[in-house]
């Protein structure tokens, strides 16, 4: 079967578009999945800005990766819930786009991005604009077939070393294959970088499980702030992930997060702890 | 250029490095590893904090002036006047950077701090209640 708009697709209708600036859709997470990562909740709110930017644009271009000011991480959903999305999109041309948005389940809100920034590439390079134009207006239309998602694959990063507490250090190998990359994208395989900030916030709660709890609670992830990719991550790419410590009081902890490959620093974020109960 | 200190802590926080290597001359390429969305940060960040609009992708057409494109460059490698002209529009960088024949996707090799320097400071004289504005 294939994969386009299948394997990484996390827009299941858009119900409005202003002005090629405010967007609103929705996703329904499968019920069949065992767990649904925060970081695809980033991801469908980026695709939906990514829907309206290429729109916009008369899919032309699309936005590929990008950076975010800051990420804020409330509440985790779960499988068979639908995530209602929005963006407001505050400029966008040929070059790049800027948006903000939010996820909300059942009038709570699960996630907010704010200062988001995405370079625009040209679209034909990564995937066929007429099936993107003609996915949008279906979108648009009538909606798409929901709970096509299989999943994630495996994505077990290796610990390499660090001390306990204060930094910890991975390596994880990008699979070569994944129905993933049919999707994202069809003409040019690149790992989502919604998917490392899932691999960072994996390796963010390895190092928080080191650092001395507040009481009787513990870390849970609070907000990313400045997450930056910078290179684009082919498949089979080998990744050294690094947490570390930056600042640590009793009811706060800030974790630097960087990502190399082939010794090139290609991601960068900081992540900020707090203490709760968890997502 | 009292926007100097701002924008060399900017520079070093999208980069990211350490303060003391973002010189007024440094290539933001060449001397301190920048990629395309570094700059695509920086001017993100250098609007936030000076509450100015820099376009896009503008400061080639900028440099270009009153030349049009077809002047400026063909087949992707600037023109003998186009090349005069960027000399004159980037007068920060050192001559010895310019390399003819200069492809025109290597020009923002050349950009160095001074020249957002100059962008700030171009947009701010061209709004200037944004230039009375404090760097948040």
């Amino acid at each position: 079967m294939d994969a386009h708009f299948r394997a990484f697709s996390f827009v299941d209708r858009i119900t409005s578009v202003r002005e090629g600036k405010q967007i609103r859709g929705c996703y329904t997470i499968p019920d069949e999945l065992h767990d649904f990562p925060l970081a695809l909740v980033g991801e469908a709110v980026g695709q939906l800005a990514a829907w309206a930017a290429m729109a916009a644009v008369n899919f032309g271009q699309r936005p590929v990766a990008g950076l975010a000011g800051s990420i804020e991480l409330l509440h985790a959903p779960r499988p068979g819930q639908r995530l209602e999305l929005a963006a407001a999109v505050e400029h966008v041309d040929a070059e790049s786009v800027e948006y903000r948005g939010t996820a909300h389940v059942d009038g709570t809100p699960v996630m907010r991005l704010h200062d988001c920034v995405g370079p625009m590439m040209p679209l034909a390079d990564f995937d066929d604009p007429q099936k993107l134009r003609a996915r949008f207006e279906e979108l648009c239309r009538t909606g798409a077939v929901a709970g096509t998602f299989p999943g994630l694959p495996q994505m077990t990063f290796a610990r390499t070393g660090g001390s306990a507490g204060q930094s910890v250090s991975a390596t994880f190998q990008v699979p070569s294959k994944a129905p993933l990359f049919a999707d994202h994208f069809p003409r040019r395989p690149i790992f989502p970088g919604s998917l490392l900030m899932h691999l960072n916030l994996q390796l963010g709660a390895v190092l928080a499980s080191g650092i001395p709890p507040p009481g009787k609670s513990r870390w849970v992830p609070g907000i990313i702030r400045d997450m930056k990719l910078r290179s684009f991550i082919p498949p089979g790419t080998i990744l050294r992930l690094e947490a570390k410590l930056k600042q640590h009081s009793p009811d706060h902890a800030s974790l630097a997060l960087e990502t190399r490959a082939a010794d090139q620093v290609i991601a960068t974020a900081s992540l900020a702890l707090k203490v709760g109960d968890g997502l | 250029m009292a926007a100097y200190p701002k924008i060399v802590e900017i520079i070093a926080a999208a980069l990211p490095c350490e303060i003391e290597r973002v010189k007024l001359e440094a290539s933001l390429i060449d001397d301190l590893g920048a990629q395309s969305i570094d700059f695509l940060d920086i001017v993100f960040r250098l609007e936030r904090a000076f509450k100015v609009k820099i376009p896009r992708g503008k400061i080639i057409e900028e440099a270009r002036g009153s030349l049009s494109q077809a002047e400026f460059e063909q087949a992707g490698v600037v023109t003998p006047a186009g090349f005069e002209r960027l000399k004159a529009f980037l007068s920060e960088v050192p001559p010895q950077r310019f390399a003819s024949p200069l492809k025109v996707a290597d020009i923002p090799r050349l950009f160095t701090t001074e020249t957002f320097c100059k962008i700030v400071i171009r947009q701010q004289r061209a709004h200037p209640a944004a230039a009375d504005a404090k760097p948040a």
